[in-house]
Order: C-alpha cells, then sequence, then structure tokens
C-alpha cells in the first residue's frame, strides 16, 4: 500500500477544487461536460467505464482511449452578514483529469480502465482572514484507478463493474486563538489514505436509438490514521499543544446513483437526461482525534450535517457534418448544507451548470474534444452555529477542458 | 476552426470576474453621530493591563466604537494620547514566567516596564473624555484636573492630562464640543474602588449622590438634543479580579488534612479538612471562640486576584502557619465576604435601576453591559473564537483581572453598537473581533 500511495505522488496531479454541492467534482470527460454531463446511459468511448461501466461493451470500436483535463477556475467571494467585510478568494486553479482505456477481447466482453479525480476540494481563504480561526486554506484531493469489464447479455442488455481504488491527501491550515509576541497560533493538519470501492452498472438498449442506464458508486471512506498535526504556538503554551502530534481523521467519499436516459432522434441530433443522487447524508461530521491530548487539545467533533440531494442534467448533441459536432447541456445541484451549517471550508451554494462543447475530427479515428463549463453558485446567507461564523457566499466557476479520443 | 478557439479563449478570461455581493450598506438611523463623544472611567478611556499606554488607547473601546461610526458619519474620536507603551505610572504588567515561593516555574502577570511618560498636559482638547478611576461625582467637582490639586488629592492626574481649564469640572468640557451624540459608561468606580479594597478603604458612592451626579452628567449631554448610549454598571462577580480564586482553593492531601484535623480539633475549632479543596481560613469577629476569631469561607466569598500566591503556597494563609501552627486567616483587604458582596451587589442593582430610568426619561439607548458580562461568564462564540471572562484564557480580560483586551474591547464595542442599532434604527457594523488580539504570551 506504501509503494501504491507513493506511485501517486508521481503523477504529480493537482487538486480539483471547490465545487458542486460538496467536495465532489464532475468533470471526467470533454464530451460529457459539453453536453452537461450525462453520461449514464451513454457508450461513445471509453469514458463510460467511469460513468456506468455498463457501458463499455457497447463502445462501437475495439479498443478506445481518451485522455485530457479540464482547467479549472473557482472564484468565491464572502460577505460578512454583521460588518463591512468581504473578501474574494484568489483564483485557485486547478487541473482535474481523466485517462480511460477500453478494450474488447471478445464481442460480449469489455474490459477497462478509468483514472480520474473524481472528489476534491482546495480553497485558500488567507491567513489573516476574519475566519481564520474555522479554517485559512484546505487542500484536499482524492484519485482513482478503476480496473473494470462489462458483459453484454444481449443486444438489449449489459452490465459492468469495476473496483475503483482511490487515494486520497488532505492538508488543511487554521489559526489558533493565542497570540505570540511575534505571530498567532497556528495548527497544520495533513495526511493521506487509501481505500476501495465499486462502482456497479446496467445499461438497456429497448429500441433503435433509446439507451438506459443505471450507475451506482460506492461510498469510500478515506481514514486518515497517522496525519500530521504540526502546532506553532508561543513557546509558554508549548506543553498545552504539543508541537508534533499525530491525528486521525475520517472523510467519507458519498455513495452516488445516477440514472441516465438518452435517445438519438436522428442522425444528427441526440438529447439526452441524467438524475444522479447523491448520498451526503453520510458526511455528518468530520471528527479529529489527536495521539496526544491535553487540556485544550482533544477529539473534536465538527457537525457539518449535510442531507441527500439530487442533481438533475439535461444535454443534446447536435452532429454538424462528418468532422464536428456541437454540444450543449445544462444542470440544477441543488446545496446538501443548511443554512445553519454553511461553513467556509466547503462554502456549498445551490448551483446551476451550463456547458457547451465541441468535437473536431481532424483523422480518422481521433477525435479532439472541447468543451467549456460555467457554473454559477447562487448567492446564500449562513451562519456556521457551531463557530457563531456567518456570511454571504456566492461562487462563479469557469471550466475549459480539452480531451483527446482514440478509437479503433 | 480558428473562431471557435478564439472563442474559448475568450471564455476563459471571463474568469477574471469575481462574483459580486453587496457591500454592507450602514445607516445611522434616528439619530445623528457627527459629533461623538465620551465620557466615563477606565475602560473606556483604553486603560488595560494596570496602566493607560499607547497601544491600549488605540484599541479602546471608545476608539473602536468611533470607527464603526465613522461608517454613518462619525468624525474619527480624539484621545488624551499617552506617548509611551508602558503609561505614565508604572504598574503595567504582562504574562510572562514567574517562580514560585516552591520553586515551580510557570505562566504568571509580571511587571511590564519601560520608559513612562512623564504627567503633562496633552495640549489639545479631546472627545474621548474618558478618566481612569473617575467616579460619577467626581464629574462634578471642580478643579479635579487641576496639577495644583494633585498633592492634596483632590485632583484626578489622568484628567489633568487634558483639563481645557484648571477650574473646570469634567462636566464642563462637554458643552464646547457641542456633541450629537455619546457613550457614557460611568459608575463602575462608584463600587469598584471599595471592592477592589476588600471592603476595607474607600467607600462606595450613596445612591442618592449618584442619581444626582449621573442625571447631571446626562442633563449636561443632552442639553443641546444630542443622543447617546448609557452602559449598566458591572456586577464584580463577572470580572475575573473577583472570580479568579475559589473560596474553596485550598487544596491538600489526606496527609495533610489529617494533621491539619488533629490542630482544629486541639484548638477546639469545629472545622474539619478534607484530601482535596477546602475552603480558605478568614477573620470573624463574631466569632465565640475565645482567642482564634476565624472561620471557613462561604461558597458566595471572594478572594481577590491581587491576593500574594506565595503566601497562600508557602506562608499557610488561609489555614495554619507553616512554623507556628497557628491559623492564619487571609487578611481582609483580599477577601470580601457574603455581607461586604451583598452590598456591592444592592448598590450595583441600584445603580443600574437609575441608569435605566434615566435612559428612559432622556431618551437613551442602554447597554446592558453587566447582563451581557454574565452571559459571558459561561463563553461566547464569535466567529470561531470562544470569548469567556476567565481569566488569561478567556481572551477578554487583559492582566489586571479588569480590564480588557484589545479583542474584549472589540466585543464590547459590539455589545454597545447593538444597542444602538435597537434603540435608534440604525444599521452600524459590527467591529471584527478578530482583527483585534487578545492577551499575548511570551
Amino acid at each position: 500500500m506504501r509503494k501504491f500511495t507513493g506511485m501517486f505522488f508521481l503523477l504529480l496531479f493537482t487538486a480539483p477544487t471547490i465545487f458542486g454541492g460538496g467536495y465532489q467534482v464532475g468533470l471526467h470527460g470533454a464530451k460529457n461536460i459539453g453536453m452537461g454531463l450525462i453520461g449514464t446511459s451513454l457508450s461513445d468511448d471509453a469514458s463510460a467505464y467511469f460513468y456506468n461501466p455498463a457501458g463499455g461493451v457497447f463502445i462501437k470500436d475495439r479498443f478506445s482511449f481518451c485522455g485530457g483535463g479540464t482547467l479549472l477556475m473557482a472564484r468565491t467571494t464572502y460577505q460578512a452578514s454583521d460588518m463591512a467585510y468581504q473578501t474574494s478568494i484568489d483564483p485557485g486553479i486547478s487541473t482535474p483529469f481523466y485517462f480511460y482505456a477500453a478494450f474488447k477481447p471478445f464481442e460480449d466482453l469489455s474490459i477497462g480502465l478509468a483514472v480520474n479525480t473524481p472528489y476534491g476540494n482546495k480553497i485558500v481563504w488567507g491567513d489573516d482572514w476574519k475566519g481564520r480561526y474555522l479554517i485559512q486554506d484546505i487542500s484536499f484531493k482524492a484519485i482513482t484507478i478503476q480496473p473494470s469489464f462489462s458483459y453484454r447479455f444481449n443486444d438489449v442488455f449489459s452490465a459492468g463493474i469495476g473496483m475503483v481504488m482511490t487515494n486520497g491527501n488532505v492538508e488543511l491550515n487554521k489559526a489558533i486563538p493565542v497570540d505570540g509576541e511575534e505571530e498567532e497560533g497556528q495548527l497544520n493538519i495533513s495526511g493521506s489514505a487509501y481505500n476501495v470501492g465499486v462502482n456497479v452498472g446496467v445499461m438497456v438498449r429497448p429500441f433503435k436509438g433509446m439507451s438506459l442506464g443505471l450507475d451506482y458508486r460506492s461510498k469510500i471512506n478515506m481514514f486518515v490514521d497517522d496525519g500530521d498535526a504540526v502546532f506553532t504556538v508561543p513557546a509558554s503554551l508549548q506543553t498545552s499543544f504539543p508541537p508534533n502530534n499525530q491525528v486521525s481523521v475520517s472523510l467519507p467519499l458519498p455513495a452516488n446513483l445516477d440514472f441516465g436516459a438518452s435517445y438519438q432522434i436522428n442522425d444528427k441530433w441526440m438529447v439526452g437526461l441524467n438524475l444522479c443522487y447523491v448520498f451526503w447524508s453520510t458526511y455528518d461530521s468530520l471528527t479529529f482525534g489527536f495521539a496526544t491530548t491535553t487540556s485544550v487539545v482533544k477529539e473534536t467533533t465538527t457537525p457539518t450535517l449535510y442531507k441527500d440531494h439530487l442533481i438533475t442534467r439535461i444535454g443534446a448533441q447536435y452532429q454538424l457534418n462528418d468532422r464536428i459536432t456541437l454540444r450543449a447541456g445544462a444542470y440544477y445541484d441543488p446545496s446538501p448544507v443548511s443554512d445553519d451549517y454553511l461553513h467556509p471550508q466547503t462554502p456549498s451554494l445551490d448551483e446551476i451548470g451550463l456547458t457547451c462543447g465541441l468535437s473536431v475530427v481532424p483523422v480518422k479515428n481521433l477525435s479532439i474534444d472541447l468543451s467549456f463549463l460555467f457554473l454559477k453558485g447562487f448567492e446564500r446567507e449562513g451562519t456556521y452555529l457551531p463557530d457563531n461564523f456567518s456570511g454571504k457566499y456566492k461562487t462563479n466557476v469557469y471550466a475549459p477542458g480539452i480531451g483527446l479520443t482514440y478509437s479503433f | 476552426m480558428k473562431k471557435i478557439f478564439f472563442l474559448f479563449i475568450s471564455l476563459a478570461f471571463l474568469a477574471s470576474c469575481d462574483p459580486e455581493i453587496d457591500e454592507f450598506k450602514a445607516a445611522p438611523g434616528n439619530a445623528d453621530f457627527t459629533r461623538f463623544i465620551v465620557v466615563g472611567h477606565s475602560i473606556p478611556a483604553g486603560y488595560a493591563n494596570g496602566a493607560l499606554y499607547t497601544s491600549g488607547q488605540e484599541n479602546s473601546v471608545s476608539n473602536i466604537l468611533s470607527k464603526q461610526l465613522m461608517t454613518v458619519g462619525a468624525s474619527a474620536l480624539i484621545q488624551p494620547m499617552v506617548t509611551s507603551e508602558y503609561g505614565v505610572y508604572s504598574g503595567k504588567r504582562k504574562l510572562g514566567y514567574t517562580t514560585n515561593c516552591a520553586g515551580v516555574t510557570s505562566l504568571g502577570v509580571v511587571p511590564d516596564e519601560g520608559p513612562l511618560e512623564a504627567l503633562a498636559p496633552v495640549g489639545y482638547s479631546v472627545t474621548n473624555l474618558s478618566v481612569p478611576g473617575l467616579k460619577s461625582w467626581h464629574a462634578l467637582f471642580p478643579h479635579m484636573g487641576d496639577f495644583d490639586y494633585l498633592a492634596y488629592g483632590a485632583a484626578n492626574p489622568y484628567y489633568c492630562r487634558f483639563a481645557t481649564n484648571p477650574a473646570n469640572r469634567l462636566i464642563d468640557e462637554i458643552p464646547p464640543l457641542d456633541p450629537t451624540f455619546f457613550l457614557l459608561w460611568l459608575g463602575d468606580n462608584d463600587i469598584l474602588s471599595y471592592a477592589t479594597s476588600g471592603a476595607e478603604s474607600d467607600s462606595i458612592t450613596p445612591v442618592a449622590l449618584f442619581r444626582q451626579a449621573m442625571e447631571a452628567i446626562v442633563q449636561t449631554l443632552t442639553a443641546n438634543g444630542a443622543k447617546g448610549v448609557i452602559s449598566t454598571v458591572t456586577d464584580v462577580t463577572t470580572s475575573p479580579f473577583f472570580t479568579t480564586i475559589p473560596y474553596n482553593g485550598l487544596v491538600l492531601t489526606q496527609g495533610q488534612a489529617d494533621s491539619i484535623n488533629i490542630a482544629m480539633t486541639m484548638f477546639g475549632l469545629p472545622f474539619r479538612y478534607i484530601a482535596g479543596a477546602n475552603p480558605f481560613l478568614i477573620s470573624d469577629p463574631a466569632s465565640t471562640h475565645p482567642y482564634f476569631k476565624v472561620r471557613q469561607m462561604t461558597p458566595g466569598e471572594i478572594v481577590l486576584l491581587t491576593v500574594p500566591q506565595d503566601s497562600l503556597r508557602c506562608a499557610g494563609w488561609g489555614i495554619l502557619n507553616p512554623n507556628t501552627y497557628m491559623p492564619t486567616p487571609i487578611p481582609d483587604q483580599y477577601i470580601l465576604t457574603e455581607d461586604e458582596v451583598a452590598e456591592i451587589q444592592s448598590a450595583t442593582t441600584q445603580y443600574n435601576a437609575i441608569i435605566r430610568e434615566l435612559a428612559s426619561t432622556y431618551g437613551l439607548a442602554v447597554v446592558d453591559m453587566d447582563q451581557r458580562l454574565k452571559e459571558l461568564k459561561s463563553g461566547m462564540m464569535w466567529d470561531g473564537v470562544t470569548l469567556s471572562t476567565t481569566f488569561v484564557t478567556g481572551g477578554v480580560f487583559s492582566c489586571d483581572g479588569i480590564h480588557l483586551t484589545p479583542r474584549g474591547n472589540a466585543m464590547a464595542a459590539n455589545f454597545i453598537i447593538d444597542a444602538i442599532n435597537n434603540y435608534y434604527g440604525s444599521v452600524i457594523p459590527h467591529a471584527n473581533t478578530n482583527s483585534y488580539p487578545g492577551l499575548v504570551y511570551p
């Protein structure tokens, strides 16, 4: 497992940024992004192995490879409820990426591999901001590798399954309200975790042009059991805050149940929709347990009280000619967080995503896929009650993406 | 194709737009804050850590409040600034390391020494008329700011620094300033000077005199139609000066308790001791014992923060002298007995009734600092920080246990802002408590 972790570090990925309802990121294929992330019933290329492994076997070609990434730029503004205090966060640029491969050794069986970054959160509020005792910055990144296969029972029905191996890294900083002669107290927490989940789906094609998909990705518990907790405090307080402590924390990656339907109306038009139910209620608190405890450093539980929610997505694709395909989509992603638990660590807002994209086929078998996502997080006023921290938040996300698909 | 790529690049540039949220909109409501003045005692003067010094004044509750009032038209507060960071008189304290009689070194309160400012007139007129040590009736006393009267103890040196005329009463400073809005936070010293002496010196201002003085001050302040906010007087049981050392702070082992019990039995004293916390001994003139006029403290009684800790720990104060084995009560000057506490609290209650009555008569807002500090006893969460009245770790009270830290002052300013907003329908932004420091640890 150590070796496995080390391998991930070599990949030099950067974190997806603050996104969506919580810390789940949806950018896993330029084609899909272009049409509103409606992939659960689609089987155009190897990205199916992420959206619904059952689609792998319905890919036309024997070999299919996709790779790409997104430039994700998020800007969030905070305005305090009770004072003239406003801050806009420096645009955190991050680059979620993906790589998918599918291969059909037999007509009815396909094997595939999906590598991507489906969960992440990065937010940097700054060292001196008003909410620094809640959070200064956090970076959470998870990368998954999913070997999978799918089997076609007949022309109508297929099923697929993948093992989701996930490696996560978290680092966060917060200030501690003790003043020294030089600087304020500080806590830095970092750690990593590995766990495995499952991605299982079925796909049904009841008649020509119609495709239905149902996919379930299980909850994965990211348990950091030997993270580092580094306290920096004035010398006179070091017995109360042991400088080099160990910390354990468990962050659940919620299960997803996705239903998708798409219909190829004619040679040119395809339309689809997706309903994505995210089992966010599993994230009801975040508990930090310290190896060395004192009168002031003790187990802390931060209630989060997330609720399950449903994301609704629609999208369409139009084939302009042999070389160019155009796409557009939209989705609504309501916040899983109540107004009383809105925390600057994950300022979750009700969001509308608008997407567009196109594919260009310069040479046979190769497709260059471009996508653009604009996501608007509606202004929301909330309080994180346990810390009595309130304010208004608003977010804009811009995410141009590019990918390549090669199938033969 | 080129057009399409160009479009994508243009879209990427959109990312430089910040999501916009309307800024906080301040509004004065039914009050005119143009000329804001403060009349008060040491806390609104900016006294902290046992001294009046530069950064203490910069972070005074008055100055923090004034900055917030500037969003609704107030001009900047003018304070009689002390140029030294150590004050006019020695006595400033800070957190440091102390070694006790048992040779144990720990975090404690130590002198904070440096060059003092010589006592002299500041040479300009001020709008923060707060004076450390000022009692209500002092404001009506002529020559209270006269250097020539200092030697007789009939003047207040802090008022001398900014008196515009030596013969003035403090209230004579008010009319020339033509205030439109004021903060009046006075009266605590009318009780506090008595309380901090362990009820051994000074005296509580008679209620009738307090009423007369406060009414005269309010009349002067409101003479030209000014509006304002008055603070209630705070109960002594809220500040760490009175709450830090428990009445039963005598911690014994079973062996110690046993040997003390033998002595007590021999002396014919009825007090018995157990392993753990025990009440201190204090003097009791009403005792029927032929020669040991002592008794144990009761839960409502108070040991002052100024009691010498080493005398408690090594000289047997509050129990038996380790050399003579004689019962050794804590001296009265460090103790408030039940009767004294009752007397103090009764005065506080009566003062506050008068303050509310005056506010009602003259149409002024009341900030119930007494009530708010009582709520603070169990801790209050502000933007991720729990502030409380606990000494040192509570973050609100400075090293003297009576005056506030900058963060405590910001919190008090927010209480005042709440009272103003509530009464005058104004929308004044809170001060950001997290931008003001608490106590500084070594």
